[in-house]
């Protein structure tokens, strides 16, 4: 298959669309927390215990429970950095190391407890996958944008409906409020350390949901170092989509679709080596870390901690 | 009679911290179906049990602990590079190919060609995140991590193919070292090599650094930039020469877990080695002293879960999420204590000030 013909550019931007669901939904949390000041290490950590979990979930229960206890092991972790940074005054990035620590091991230590003998083809009922008539079968972007899982609509929606939120309503203006100047927002009534322990618990859970949806909405299995760096990728990307949600969705999709890519060439046997196209995703994150450096307008307390 | 109360808030952290720490390995363990008590008796016995067990170990925290030393300055100066993992990946392979590209040469030429070719190979590697944190303010945690997943495939990709072992093997690797580049072993009937002297050497290098003029200046870098400034530290050459450090000395220890211990460069040289040297600097206060005992910490608990996962089954990956619980456990002691700091001199200001008339 060429890039001449339409047909690789359908499943690269289907595949793309598919890859970016998991991204975008922690890269969501991500903007919210960043938004409220703080940097958010342990998406990573977060998204490796809820694709673990989701996993185990639907494989008892179905993906509905699945994905439920997923985010609701993210949220926990959330939870518990929240306590870490807010009660007890640990530094941001040091408690975000060791979230990360805590939910890769525990992810990695729990698949062996239950499967002890490696197998990972554990077998999953997938998400279903939703197809809008007449619309999935338009040329090239039809089964990317039409024929997705409903968690890809869904954090599309969600995206859209943050970025709104965040601008227009009173939790959304508080928020911002926390993550700029917290004293001010203080003064003005605003509970800074709810405000950030509630949207930690909220980040972490869509990680734990992006997690999740990896394992019980495509892949089926879960393998060590199953994330393989998307928790660090979300983070880039908000700061690539400048602390915008439809921003960061948009890095998601970059990210994406150069994984796609990746995976049809190692499909098609392609001319260059295998390990050129996997560095593909990442390397492009990086130059578009790189290239949006200079244009830069963080919550202009993010990483700060509170004056308490 | 407040103060009581503060100092008696740091122990009762400690407590709190080191009981739920038991409480979750006793929690896993269990839930292991293993009886925790042998699995203690099991993982000391692997980490201790014998000369070669302890020899074992304390291989384990050599590069750990040089990781760990290299990265203390820059974190001492405010600033996060995370990528030692790929920095020490990249320094074995330059080793390697240092190594055989100078097939034949005496070891006095292939061990100091080796080790020199590690730490530029590191430093090199290290050197792109660090001038684009100076000059375009590029975020140096997440540059670093983004180029540890480049730096993975890249050596796949080279042990794969130039690097590549001649005959036909299973998993990818290098062709064996020549012994001329192998570092000598210090004891013997064990695999405790004289890469070791390096910790030693590293330390003393820390030491001396922090007690400096310009140490001190870096110090103040981290939290006050122009006061810093003023001292004559240059932000430009405070961010890039940290990082570059950080990166040689991962590069050294590629270069160490290359010739010190199979002579065989594998892709997955690194392992986990650059993270918990990260790890261990932060765990050890970002002092020498502290530093060499953290990596001996983290190396029993490596060494140790090895060999817990032999003998009762419990996965060695426990290991993790308790270096994970141990640096937040840590982080909440010393958040205590800086806060119990803090609070000290707040009240020594309000009484000075309640003095003046």
């Amino acid at each position: 298959m060429s890039l001449t013909q339409l047909g690789f550019w359908a499943i690269l931007l289907a595949g793309a669309v598919r890859l970016a669901t998991p991204i975008t939904l922690a890269a969501l949390g991500e903007t919210l927390v960043e938004r409220c000041g703080i940097v958010n290490l342990g998406v990573e950590g977060m998204m490796a215990l809820g694709a673990f979990v989701g996993l185990w979930g639907a494989s008892g229960h179905g993906w509905q429970m699945g994905l439920l206890i997923g985010a609701a092991a993210g949220g926990l972790l959330g939870l518990l950095m929240g306590f870490a940074i807010l009660k007890a005054g640990v530094n941001q990035i040091v408690a975000g190391m060791a979230i990360t620590l805590i939910g890769v091991g525990l992810a990695d230590y729990l698949f062996q407890v239950w499967q002890p003998s490696g197998r990972s083809a554990v077998v999953v009922a997938l998400v279903p996958i939703l197809r809008l008539p007449l619309l999935d079968h338009l040329p090239v972007i039809g089964e990317a944008l039409f024929a997705q899982s409903p968690l890809t609509y869904l954090a599309v929606a969600a995206v859209v409906a943050t970025a709104w939120a965040l601008r227009r309503t009173t939790p959304g203006l508080s928020l911002r409020a926390v993550g700029d100047d917290p004293e001010a927002a203080q003064l003005r009534g605003i509970n800074a350390v709810s405000v950030r322990m509630a949207t930690l618990v909220v980040g972490g859970a869509l990680a734990g949901l992006g997690g999740a949806t990896m394992t019980v909405g495509y892949l089926g299995s879960f393998t060590d170092d199953v994330t393989s760096g998307r928790g660090y990728v979300a983070i880039a990307v908000v700061i690539i989509g400048r602390w915008s949600p439809i921003g960061a969705m948009l890095g998601a999709l970059l990210f994406a679709l150069f994984e796609s890519l990746a995976l049809l060439a190692q499909s098609q046997s392609a001319q260059l080596p295998v390990e050129f196209y996997s560095s593909l995703p990442y390397a492009i994150t990086l130059l578009a870390l790189v290239l949006t450096a200079r244009t830069q307008s963080s919550p202009r307390a993010l990483g700060r901690p509170l004056e308490t | 009679m407040r103060q009581v109360t503060r100092a008696q808030g740091e122990t009762a952290w400690l407590v709190v911290a080191l009981f739920l720490l038991a409480a979750t390995i006793v929690f896993l363990i269990v839930f292991a179906g293993a009886d925790p008590w042998r699995a203690a008796k099991g993982l000391l016995d692997s980490a201790f049990g014998d000369r070669y067990a302890l020899a074992e170990t304390v291989v384990q925290a050599v590069p750990i602990a040089i990781v760990a030393l290299g990265v203390a300055p820059a974190l001492r100066a405010g600033i996060f590079p995370i990528g030692s993992e790929g920095q020490l990946a990249i320094g074995a392979v330059t080793a390697t190919a240092a190594v055989f590209a100078l097939r034949g040469v005496p070891a006095a030429i292939a061990l100091p060609a080796g080790c020199v070719a590690g730490i530029l190979g590191g430093a090199a590697w290290a050197l792109a995140p660090a001038v684009l944190r100076a000059r375009l303010n590029v975020n140096e945690i997440l540059s670093t991590l983004l180029m540890n997943y480049l730096a993975a495939n890249l050596v796949s990709w080279l042990v794969r193919t130039v690097l590549g072992a001649a005959e036909a093997v299973a998993t990818p690797r290098s062709d064996r070292l020549p012994v001329e580049a192998i570092i000598p072993k210090i004891v013997d009937g064990t695999r405790l090599h004289a890469g070791a002297l390096a910790v030693i050497v590293g330390a003393g290098a820390l030491a001396y650094w922090i007690n400096s003029t310009r140490g001190l200046g870096y110090d103040v870098f981290a939290t006050h930039r122009t006061l810093a400034a003023r001292m004559g530290v240059r932000e430009d050459t405070a961010i890039i020469s940290t990082m570059v450090v950080s990166g040689a000395a991962a590069g050294l220890a590629g270069w160490i877990q290359v010739a010190g211990l199979q002579g065989i460069l594998y892709p997955s040289v690194a392992g986990g080695l650059g993270f918990t040297g990260v790890l261990v600097a932060l765990l050890g206060g970002l002092r020498p002293l502290g530093i060499v005992a953290a990596a001996f910490v983290m190396a029993v608990l490596t060494t140790g879960s090895n060999g817990l996962q032999t003998d009762t089954g419990v996965p060695a990956s426990i290991a993790v999420v308790v270096q994970g619980l141990v640096l937040l456990g840590a982080a909440l002691v010393f958040a205590a204590r800086q806060r119990k700091m803090r609070a000290a001199v707040a009240e020594v200001a309000a009484q000075a000030v309640e003095e003046t008339p």
